[in-house]
């Protein structure tokens, strides 16, 4: 029998607020006829407005959703609200064999899904002479790059002020065509830089590193955890099972400081921070297409005892949770002091100087007005600028008084993320 | 100029036209200049994101937060405070914040900044005494930050300092602040301290600084507050009136009661042969600086409700009846306040005429007087049932035991749906309970079983009314027998009510008794 989520963990799936609050007014008992679950899944008829019924079933496992109603959110009010009545212990408890042959067909074909998974794309993938054509498309998208990178600096960056968009996008789509998705990524973010405070410094560090990166792909002699950070970087990846198979394993337990969602190329994407009381960093992302939930299961401010399993790299952060040991509960994770931190992220920079977000809890931090933002100094005086900052929560949490503050560092500074203080914490 | 600095120069007039600068210890980069540009580049971006170093000073701490006096809601309760503001249970923001002030609890820091959001502009004037109440010291630490903020400055009981320089150097939030702390401790002080600035402060404040006296006030004022009434400003003359006619003693009461019985006189009669007692009506035939100077205007404020305008002349009337103490009248007829209520009422040309003026007058005034006998007088002589608010607010003035019978009776009384939602229930008492809540709860019931579209806007406004009027500790026997309604049609109505019901019957336990 599955542990009941919390309202929140529910709440967290929706897809949008509108959802969660439908949801809310959806999960009163009235609602339901029929309303059952079992260690795996709940199931029951909601009426709708008129006289529609709908049929709702979750796979509490998975989660999944279904139900009948024309929503093309998902999952739906519906869906959630049966969840919110389940997570309140308002639906009673059933046997297996008790749940309605709607419901019953629906998750035995995703538990035969499930054990007998469709061969996938690995075998292609393996095939030497695809990764061969890749391989040389590659190439010849990042000696494009490196091309377009040096006409940039030798016509000079100036005229780049007000360039328009289509100057990054149409770059951008050759190295699609040249398979190097990843780094379509990057220089279509490109785009925002010169429309910001200081744009001629910052375009001029992303082009270097990005001719760095076209360096070391051509390097034949780099060792091999820095390729699998350059390739990476470029766009090949690293199948999950590949991760899980063969990855580095680390079990510890594991704070989650702060979840960040960001939006781009109409794919929601999710950043898991995360820290270890060992002190290693590990990030968990995650994507959605619009309209369907991210995943929930990392919530910032708890902690979670998990084998992580990395993936390879010269500074290995990126992860995924290979193995639950125990349920989440709340907690404050361990941080340094500024200078520690900053050295910290040094040692991670050597490993890769590509790295350009970096997990930071600081602990023993006060807040301080500098040149009207807002900074934080810890006991040694040293003084940090956040940037982006909504101050007001922070401040209030605060009081004035040190606390701990996990944030996202990324060479334009420290976005907070979470703060804790001795009496409560607070997630941005 | 240093070494990036030159880089970013070269890279921005372009390699075609200035030559990157030379970089010592950079690796040979062949002769293209502009890779040489972007490879020395790189070394020194990855330079100086890894060598990074903290600033050292510069930066303002901000000063801690004093301790909190107050303790914490319970978890469940923050909690649940948490969904209202995301906008669960239909707006119940206002309840939640009461029942966390009237246990002396205070909210979780991390939500105060919404809170002080919530109290701003004109939605929020009427959160801002349960919000200054919860948010303690945190919340006027904020506040002190944040222009914006600044309501809960001037809403708080806290001046955020005992010290007198205060009063005569503070901002005007402050002074009221500070005034109306040392009214409550000490009322002749306060006004000697008001007296020892009045004649040389600004205009604009002196309305404001007369609001504190409504505490503590006695005889003692009457002076001062006679002197207040020549000023030259008109809010402070006003301000002035209203509390002078708090005083049944003074001699503003005495020359209010004068004018009042010029115009009520009881008059014997004789109709068909019977004698009786007829009270003769007769509005002031003009508007002297007299009245003007004891807070009559000569349009009196409400007198221009639409559709309903009465002549100047009787709201003037209804104006001097409300600033009157009731007892004056039980002195002056020598009968007990319900058999002055049932005496006929004329204004000498027809029958009836000025009774409206006169009854409105004295609920006004067993309002201000804070009158239960004239109040329980009032609501059961039949009289006033076009003014439905105003028998509302007279419940209030009530002993608490009789409310809840007293507002049962109004609202059997009233018929019509809108004057029930819109007017009656509006200021009844709340939470409902006892007698009220029974009636309220047959009333809901019935309309939801009314076949539909019948009365379908009336149902919405009493449902969202009755949603909110229940005592959360019967809300959930309440939704319990709605939830029995067959009512397919109405169901959403319903549902909706139920909900709130439930929602705030759940909000209620998890506060400690």
């Amino acid at each position: 029998m599955s542990d009941r989520w919390e309202r929140g963990h529910v709440l967290a799936l929706a897809p949008d607020a509108a959802a969660a609050k439908a949801a809310a007014t959806v999960a009163r008992p009235a609602a339901w006829t029929g309303a059952a679950c079992d260690g795996e899944a709940a199931w029951g008829e909601c009426r709708g407005s008129g006289k529609s019924v709908y049929r709702v079933s979750v796979d509490l496992t998975g989660p999944a959703f279904r139900c009948s109603c024309p929503s093309r959110k998902f999952p739906c009010k519906h869906a959630l609200g049966l969840l919110l009545l389940w997570s309140d212990g308002a639906v009673p408890g059933g046997r297996a064999a008790d749940r309605p042959p709607w419901a019953a067909e629906w998750l035995a074909g995703r538990r035969a899904r499930a054990e007998d998974p469709p061969v996938r794309a690995t075998a292609r993938a393996a095939d030497p002479a695809t990764a061969e054509r890749r391989a040389a498309r590659v190439d010849a998208g990042l000696d494009d790059l490196d091309r377009w990178l040096r006409d940039q600096v030798e016509q000079g960056l100036a005229r780049t002020e007000n360039a328009p968009y289509a100057l990054f996008d149409d770059l951008a789509r050759r190295l699609v065509d040249a398979q190097a998705g990843a780094l379509a990524g990057q220089v279509r973010a490109l785009a925002a830089v010169p429309r910001r405070p200081g744009w001629p410094g910052a375009l001029l560090a992303e082009y270097a590193l990005l001719r760095l990166l076209v360096h070391a792909h051509r390097r034949p002699d780099l060792p091999a955890p820095l390729r699998d950070t350059v390739r990476a970087r470029i766009g090949f990846t690293v199948p999950r099972e590949e991760v899980l198979a063969a990855g580095e394993r680390v079990r510890d337990r594991w704070c989650v400081v702060g979840v960040r969602d960001t939006a781009q190329d109409r794919l929601a994407t999710r950043r898991a921070w995360l820290r270890g009381r060992g002190g290693r960093s590990a990030l968990v992302l995650s994507f959605a297409p619009p309209g369907r939930p991210l995943d929930a299961s990392l919530a910032a401010g708890t902690e979670v005892d998990a084998e992580l399993a990395f993936f390879p790299g010269a500074a290995p952060l990126r992860a995924l949770v290979a193995e639950r040991h125990g349920a989440a509960a709340p907690a404050v994770p361990d941080g340094v002091p500024i200078g520690a931190f900053l050295a910290e992220h040094a040692a991670a920079l050597a490993a890769d100087p590509w790295l350009d977000r970096w997990p930071a809890v600081l602990s023993g931090v006060r807040f301080a007005r500098r040149d009207g933002g807002l900074a934080v100094v810890d006991a040694a005086g040293d003084v940090l600028p956040l940037r982006d900052t909504e101050p007001w929560r922070l401040l209030a949490v605060s009081g004035g008084a040190p606390v701990t503050l996990a944030g996202e560092w990324t060479p334009r500074g420290l976005r907070p993320l979470a703060a804790w203080h001795d009496d409560e914490a607070v997630v941005l | 100029m240093s070494a990036w600095e030159e880089h970013v120069g070269a890279a921005l007039l372009g390699t075609a036209r200035r030559p990157p600068p030379a970089l010592p210890d950079a690796p040979d980069a062949g002769s293209d200049a502009a890779a040489r540009l972007l490879d020395q580049a790189a070394l020194l971006t990855v330079r100086r994101r890894a060598g990074l170093r903290p600033a050292r000073g510069g930066a303002d701490p901000v000063a801690p937060a004093p301790p909190e006096d107050l303790p914490p809601v319970p978890p469940a309760a923050a909690a649940r405070l948490d969904r209202v503001l995301a906008g669960e249970g239909d707006g119940c923001l206002a309840e939640w914040l009461g029942l966390a002030a009237d246990r002396g609890l205070r909210v979780p820091a991390r939500v105060v900044p919404d809170l002080l959001e919530q109290g701003r502009g004109k939605d929020g004037w009427h959160l801002r005494a349960p919000i200054a109440a919860v948010a303690g010291r945190r919340g006027v630490w904020l506040a002190l930050q944040n222009p914006r903020w600044a309501w809960l400055i001037a809403s708080a009981a806290d001046p955020g300092t005992d010290d007198p320089a205060v009063w005569t150097g503070g901002t005007a939030e402050q002074r009221v602040a500070y005034l109306a702390r040392l009214r409550r401790a000490d009322p002749a002080a306060a006004r000697a301290a008001l007296l020892d600035v009045w004649d040389r402060d600004r205009a604009v404040h002196r309305p404001e600084f007369l609001t504190p006296f409504g505490a503590g006030l006695s005889a003692a004022d009457e002076e001062f507050l006679e002197l207040a009434l020549d000023d030259r400003t008109g809010s402070v003359r006003l301000a002035a009136a209203n509390l002078l006619a708090r005083l049944p003693e003074s001699a503003y009461a005495a020359r209010m009661a004068a004018r009042a019985r010029a115009c009520v006189r009881a008059e014997r009669r004789t109709v068909r042969r019977r004698a009786q007692t007829w009270l003769h009506v007769e509005p002031p035939a003009e508007h002297d600086e007299g009245m003007a100077r004891d807070g009559v205007p000569f349009h009196p404020e409400g007198s221009f409700a639409p559709g309903r305008t009465p002549a100047p002349p009787r709201a003037w009337l209804r104006e001097i009846v409300a600033r009157t103490p009731p007892a004056t009248w039980t002195g002056a007829f020598g009968l007990p306040p319900a058999e002055i209520l049932a005496l006929p009422v004329t204004d000498g040309a027809a029958a009836g005429r000025g009774a409206d003026d006169l009854h409105l007058g004295l609920a006004r005034a067993a309002l201000r007087f804070h009158d239960a006998g004239w109040a329980r007088a009032l609501l059961t002589a039949g009289v006033l049932l076009d003014e439905p608010r105003v028998l509302g607010e007279l419940v209030h003035e009530l002993p608490a035991a009789e409310r809840d019978d007293a507002a049962a009776g109004l609202v059997r009384w009233v018929d019509d749906a809108r004057a029930l939602t819109d007017g009656l229930l509006r200021t009844l008492p709340r939470p409902w309970s006892g007698a009220l809540a029974a009636t309220m709860t047959a009333k809901v019931a019935a309309l939801l079983e009314r076949p539909a579209g019948t009365a379908n806007t009336a149902l919405q406004a009493l449902c969202a009314s009755a949603a909110h009027g229940f005592d959360p500790a019967l809300a959930d026997r309440a939704a319990d027998r709605f939830a029995e309604v067959p009512a397919a049609e109405t169901a959403a109505a319903r549902d909706r009510l139920a909900a709130t019901l439930r929602f705030r019957h759940d909000m209620l336990k998890e506060f400690p008794p």
